[in-house]
Parts: C-alpha cells; sequence; structure tokens
C-alpha cells in the first residue's frame, strides 16, 4: 500500500455523500466553492438497483455487510461487548436515501426547547436546542421544494408555522393510509398524508414516482424517488465543482500546529493511502462513523479524538426504536402496495403532555408490518415452520398492516459511541461499539403510544391486534443522532450552533450528531434542512456569492 | 437455456442423501396441502444453488444474469457461504443421528409425522437430554427479526437456517431458482412482477392495489401558506 501523490488542497472537503454530505455540497458548489467529497462506499447509479427482496433485504446488497463493517454492542461498560449490527445505514453515495422510502415530517416548535417544557428528567441530558424552528424554518422550505417532497401543507393540526407549501399533493392513497385515517377519525384524532421523498406528478424535469412494491430497503432502478442520489450529488455535480471520490474510506483528520484540521488521509479502492487538505472540513458520514471518525483521529494536541478535549464525542448518543402495533382485517389491505410505507400519519401523540407520565412523544403512522413482502412480512406469533405457518401466511399477508411509533429516547451521558478495543473492520481500523441502557422514560413513552395506536387500529376494524411494545433501543430503525451535540457552551456540547466544532474552528459536522435530543419524528429532512444552513453559513464566512441554482431554483 | 438455467437442474453443493435429507425436511417447514408447498416451489434447488460458492448471491437487477462479486465483498461471501456450508453439512449429520436413535431409520425414510417430531426437537434443544448434541445446537436461537431489521445469517444455527432458507426459496424472486411459477406469491396474494426486468424498467406498478378512493385532505389552512 503506497501512499499517493498528494491531491491539491481544495476549499471545502467533505467527508460522506449522504443525507447531510450531499446536501452541503449542492450548497456549497452551486455558491461557488470547490468540494472535494470522500465517499467510502461505492458510487453505485440507478441501473443497479432493482426489485429483488432477497438481495436487498437479507443478503446485504444495500446493507453494510456485517463480516466487513461489524459494531459492537453492551448495555453498560461492565458487560462484554457483542458483535452486532448495530442501527446500521447503508454505506455508498446516497447513505440511507439509497434505499428509503423516506417520510420527511417537520420537527415541531416544541422540539427545539423540550428542556423548558418538560423540566429536568432524573438520569437523563435532556437540554435545549441552541436554534430554534424558526431558524431552521427556511431550510426546511429549500429542502422540500428542492427535493421535491408530496405533502399536504396544514393538514396536521399540530404542525408548526410553514413560510410555503409542499411542492407536490400528496402521494395517492393506499388502502393501510385510508383505513388508519378512518380510525383516527373515529377515535377523533387528527391525521394527514406523510410527507414524502417522493413525486405524485412530475416535478422539476423528473417524472413522478413509480408506484412499485420494491421500494422501502430498495434501490430505485427508475431513479424517480427522491433522494440524495437522485437529487443532491446531480445538483452538485452540475456545477463542476464537485469533486466526488467513491471507495475512499478517510481514516484520520490531521491537525496541524495550530490545532486547525488539515487533511482527510483516506484509503482508496487500490488500496493506497492519499491526503487531502482543505480549508474547512464537513463530517457527515452519520451520528455512529463521524463520532468514530472524530475518535480515530488522535493527535498530540487531541490525545482523545479530534476535538474531543470535553470527552463528549460519541456521548448522549440517541437512536430512536421503531415499533409498532400489527392489526389483521377481513377485507384485503394490500400492505405491500407502494412498497408499505405510502402513509398516513398522526402528530396527535407527538407533543409533550404531562399528563401522560412521560416526556417527549411520538410520530405514528401506518404502514406494512416491517418489510411487508412476501420473505419478510411476519406476525409476532408465527410460528417458524409447519401448516400453521403456512396458514397465517396465506390468511393474513394481505389482510394485515402495522401503525408504527418512533420513538423518542432521552439523551443519557452514558450512552455513548466509542472505538472497540478488539473487534476491528475490514481495513483493520476499530468498529464502533455502542455502550446504551434504554431510560425508563423510553418504555413507559413506547407503552403508552403503543396501547393508543392499538385503539387507532380497532377503532379501523381490526379483528385481532398485536401490540409490539419496544423492550429496549435497538437501533433498529437506522436514526441516529446526538453524538456531537451543537450547543452554546464548550463545556457541554462539542459543536457550537453552526456545527462548527468549539475546539477547531474549521471542523463541522452536518448529519444527525449535532441534534442535542432526538425528537419523536423521522430525523432526515431536519438533517437536509440543517446541513444546508451550516452550508449558508460557510458560504457568508467565505464571503462568496451565490452563481447558479438547479434544483434550488424555486425555493 | 442459459448457463443459470442449467444449473438448477444439477446438484451444486449436495449430494443424493444430503439433497433428499433437506428437501423432506424443507417439505415440513412449508407442507403441501391443497395448495403448493416447499416441494412444488422447489426450495432445495435454490439453497443447493446458494450453497454452491458466490456465483449466485446476487441476480444482476435487470434479470439478465447473476453478479460476479470481487474484491471483499467477495471474499465476505466466500466466509460466509463455507460457513453456511457446513452447519449444513452438520445439520443433515445430526437430523439423521436423531432419527436413528428415535425411529432406526434416516431422516428421509421416516413418515411426516416422526420428521415433525424430529425438527420440533431441533427447534427447541432445551428438551435434549443427549449431552453431546445438545453441545452441538445449543446455540440454536428463536428466529425473531427486529421488525425493520434482517437477522445476521452466520448467526443463526441449524434449524433457524434451515427454515429461514425455505422461507427465502419460497418467496425469492424466481430467478434465484426456488418459488417455481410465483407459487409462494399466489399463495398470499403478491402479485408480484413477472420478471425482476418488468421493475428494473419501472413497467411494475401497483397502483390497482390503492385505495379506490383518494381521502380528501382538506384546503391548505393558514400554516401552508
Amino acid at each position: 500500500m503506497a501512499r499517493k501523490r498528494k491531491p491539491e488542497k481544495v476549499d471545502v472537503c467533505i467527508i460522506g455523500a449522504g443525507a447531510s454530505g450531499a446536501t452541503a455540497a449542492k450548497v456549497l458548489t452551486e455558491n461557488g466553492i470547490n468540494v472535494v467529497a470522500l465517499e467510502r462506499g461505492p458510487w453505485r447509479k440507478k441501473e443497479s438497483f432493482g426489485g429483488d427482496e432477497l438481495a436487498n433485504v437479507n443478503r446485504y446488497n444495500l446493507w453494510p455487510d456485517p463480516i466487513l463493517n461489524p459494531r459492537t454492542y453492551r448495555e453498560s461498560e461492565t458487560e462484554e461487548p457483542r458483535e452486532e449490527l448495530f442501527c446500521p445505514v447503508p454505506q455508498m453515495v446516497g447513505g440511507g436515501t439509497v434505499h428509503w422510502q423516506g417520510w420527511l415530517p417537520r420537527f415541531t416548535e416544541s422540539d427545539f426547547r423540550l428542556r423548558t417544557i418538560a423540566g429536568e428528567v432524573q438520569g437523563t441530558t435532556l437540554v435545549d436546542w441552541p436554534i430554534s424552528y424558526e431558524d431552521l424554518e427556511p431550510y426546511y422550505t429549500k429542502v422540500e421544494w428542492a427535493f421535491g417532497v408530496s405533502g399536504k401543507a396544514g393538514a396536521n393540526k399540530y404542525e408548526s408555522p410553514r413560510s410555503k407549501g409542499y411542492p407536490c399533493p400528496p402521494m395517492p392513497t393506499t388502502r393501510y393510509a385510508q383505513k388508519f385515517h378512518e380510525g383516527c377519525n373515529e377515535l377523533g384524532y387528527n391525521s394527514f398524508p406523510t410527507p414524502m421523498a417522493a413525486l405524485s406528478q412530475p416535478y422539476n424535469g423528473r417524472p413522478a414516482t413509480a408506484l412499485s412494491a420494491f421500494a422501502q430497503q430498495h434501490g430505485d432502478p427508475t431513479g424517480t424517488r427522491s433522494s440524495a442520489l437522485s437529487v443532491w450529488v446531480p445538483d452538485a455535480l452540475a456545477t463542476g465543482r464537485y469533486d466526488l471520490r467513491p471507495d475512499c474510506y478517510v481514516h484520520e483528520i490531521t491537525v496541524d500546529e495550530h490545532g486547525r484540521a488539515k487533511s482527510a488521509v483516506y484509503q482508496d479502492a487500490d488500496g493506497d493511502f492519499v491526503e487531502q487538505e482543505a480549508d474547512v472540513f464537513m463530517l457527515g458520514c452519520g451520528a455512529v462513523e463521524s463520532a468514530r471518525l472524530l475518535l480515530l483521529s488522535q493527535s498530540g494536541r487531541f490525545p482523545n479524538g479530534l476535538a474531543n478535549g470535553s470527552d463528549l464525542v460519541g456521548r448522549n448518543a440517541t437512536f430512536h426504536e421503531y415499533s409498532a402495533v400489527v392489526g389483521v382485517f377481513d377485507e384485503p389491505i394490500h400492505a405491500w402496495a407502494g412498497g408499505g410505507y405510502v402513509a398516513a400519519s398522526s402528530f396527535e401523540f407527538y407533543e409533550h403532555d404531562d399528563s401522560r407520565g412521560f416526556v417527549g412523544g411520538a410520530h405514528i403512522a401506518a404502514a406494512g408490518v416491517g418489510i411487508p413482502l412476501p420473505i419478510n412480512w411476519s406476525l409476532p406469533d408465527r410460528p417458524a415452520w409447519g401448516a400453521e405457518a403456512k396458514r397465517m401466511d396465506r390468511d393474513s399477508y394481505d389482510h394485515s398492516f402495522a401503525v408504527g411509533m418512533v420513538l423518542h429516547d432521552m439523551p443519557q451521558h452514558d450512552n455513548r459511541v466509542e472505538l472497540d478495543d478488539q473487534v476491528k473492520d475490514a481495513w483493520s481500523l476499530p468498529v464502533a461499539r455502542i455502550t446504551l441502557r434504554t431510560h425508563p422514560n423510553d418504555l413507559a413513552q413506547g407503552r403508552w403510544v403503543i396501547d393508543h395506536n392499538a385503539e387507532i387500529l380497532e377503532a379501523a376494524g381490526a379483528k385481532k391486534t398485536y401490540r409490539v411494545y419496544p423492550e429496549r433501543v435497538t437501533g433498529n430503525c437506522s436514526h441516529q443522532h446526538s453524538t456531537t451535540r451543537m450547543g452554546d457552551n464548550p463545556d457541554t456540547s462539542v459543536l457550537n450552533k453552526y456545527c462548527q466544532a468549539h475546539e477547531v474552528d474549521n471542523l463541522f459536522v452536518v448529519d444527525g450528531g449535532p441534534f442535542p435530543t432526538a425528537t419523536g419524528a423521522n430525523p432526515t429532512l431536519t438533517i437536509m434542512a440543517n446541513a444546508w444552513r451550516v452550508a449558508d453559513h460557510v458560504v457568508r464566512q467565505r464571503g462568496t456569492s451565490t452563481v447558479t441554482t438547479a434544483s434550488g431554483k424555486e425555493a | 437455456m442459459n448457463e443459470h438455467e442449467k444449473a438448477a437442474g444439477e446438484h451444486l453443493f449436495f449430494d443424493e442423501h444430503q439433497w433428499v435429507t433437506i428437501e423432506a425436511a424443507m417439505s415440513r417447514i412449508i407442507p403441501t396441502d391443497d395448495q403448493p408447498g416447499a416441494k412444488e416451489a422447489g426450495t432445495i434447488a435454490f439453497l443447493d444453488r446458494y450453497l454452491s460458492g458466490i456465483d449466485f448471491v446476487y441476480a444482476k437487477p435487470d434479470g439478465s444474469d447473476f453478479e460476479q462479486l470481487e474484491g471483499k465483498r467477495a471474499e465476505a461471501w466466500q466466509q460466509r457461504i463455507d460457513i453456511l456450508g457446513e452447519k449444513y453439512v452438520e445439520g443433515i449429520e445430526a437430523l439423521d443421528r436423531r432419527s436413528r436413535a428415535q425411529f432406526d431409520a434416516d431422516f428421509a425414510r421416516l413418515t411426516a409425522e416422526q420428521q415433525d417430531q424430529i425438527l420440533a426437537k431441533m427447534e427447541r434443544p432445551a428438551q435434549q437430554t443427549d449431552l453431546e448434541e445438545a453441545q452441538a445446537t445449543m446455540a440454536f436461537a428463536p428466529v425473531e427479526p427486529a421488525m425493520q431489521q434482517t437477522n445476521a445469517e452466520i448467526d443463526l444455527d441449524f434449524f433457524p437456517l434451515l427454515a429461514l432458507h425455505t422461507r427465502q426459496g419460497f418467496y425469492a424472486d424466481p430467478i434465484y431458482g426456488g418459488n417455481k411459477d410465483q407459487v409462494g406469491w399466489k399463495l398470499i396474494g403478491f402479485d408480484g412482477p413477472a420478471s425482476l426486468a418488468e421493475t428494473h424498467a419501472g413497467r411494475h406498478t401497483t397502483l390497482s392495489y390503492f385505495a379506490e378512493e383518494q381521502i380528501d385532505w382538506g384546503k391548505e389552512d393558514s400554516r401552508g401558506a
């Protein structure tokens, strides 16, 4: 493994080309800034994706292969960690947005000041955000209009004020959305069409989204779903200022004699090491891998990892948890239609309410059961084999759907991402070790929401319901946040409110890591809006004026 | 007949005895009743191909052939397939050992009821008394995938693997050698595409399975600007 000739220094080097890194790249390059993006995974084109449940859901075609990219998990530091694919996200250009169906709700005003609203919660590090909903609102609008989000402004009565509606009307109604809507109406609950990363009609020169059954956890061979791969990457490339290098795995960010970030040292597809210098570095590897990269970047100046003088890098990690009530109906539901996640939602249980006996709340939505495709569909009491298993497949596969929840798990000081001292990945680097104990508030919230989701299914006419209570946070929905929290105080946060490291002024983190709390909603819209906000800040700092815009022109 | 169709008719991994043993076990996992089961779907051919090496891991997304794996990905898959193959070879021996101990014949020669008894014990090793066998099978874990994520396949032991692979062979796209004539999909009412090429070309749509009437979500209100 040789060290290749050093490439030219660049304005900004972004590590990662997923939801956050590609958003930042679009904004920076469209404002005249040259960007090198180092993405550890491949750059797969739409032609490489297919409607193949076995490959995509079961055989790691898109998920990280646990033999190459393991992680370890333990509940507390006295426990022996075990290898577990905790909270995986596809590692490739486009990241998790390559295989998602993309539920894109906004957070609400109260999400940014839950500590003020709910008070102290024993055993947690619950804090307000250093920014408000108003700070993000313009960027929510920019992302929704550049990305092409289908939804209905005002349909969610708990939604915070918006400056503009959605660019596309809601997606067509699925039977599972319809049933959910009926159940909510019966109980007097508000429901709304889940805002989605899909096009209900042609938009910005892109055709309407194909309604394939192979969508959730599948790449999109038609390129008609909205993703970092189908929107941000082409926008950034169109500027001619985006040097996107796939299969380039950054091992370390080095620092100069002033303690500023100097270069990214990466291993390329040939296995050779390359050093890329830049004025500014942005990390968008996802909250687990960004924390891991900072911890791997040890130097005399930062012996415990870059920007980690506070020992807070990796701490306060939050992951959400997806849990659901499954309902079985007499009539066909076809919950595989559209891939199972062309959904309807409710924020009825979202806002904090003291009378419920727990802090926080959850976005709930109708969806297929798990991945509602033939191999991976199941019911909680379905046997693994035999005549009864076959009967349940035959009778219930086409007659069931779930009302799922996004659990708002509480931040805790000892829930953290560290480097494992035993297990290494296929590139000989220590893997991320997750230490995580589930807080009693999380369990109480899960129990309450699941019980109420069951009532919705019953009101919708389910003949049988299964309540799957979350028993611990397992990382099963791939959401990850809070490992590099932003805040005003360097003693209690890693980044300032512009997501700039308190200790290293040319280093930014733009994924979910900066989120001080998890909230109870799907994070990617906010990740992208925040990345846009941070990129805007970098543009302003550099004093470069706006040049062209591609998909952002309507914002 | 192209290369992978030809391959589907041959024994690529199992010998004849292993083949009939696993085929018999699969027929109890998804039994044939008035509708097709694992046997009619050809799940044994699906598994035999999977275990034969790394030539059948991923179909090309347009269904024209299979992907050739390279580099670290190929190494990881070779490692995985080797581990799985070993589990099957040992698992088949365990099936026969138990069958001979209890019924004095190899597994494939037992009645369906006898086979079910053997499989039920394989599924629940806690009931075992034979220490050696208990050690050989003690890691049998119940298969309860989280609702959004798949298991790490090589962490499973023989019986849960067999159940998983039978299910995969019954319901995966027919290009992998099972789900013959889409019998699995037809059984449960999944109206899947005629081929991978349909989805790849964007011709596959589920719109006819959406609701007949659209929900009226109302007018945009003041929050909608």
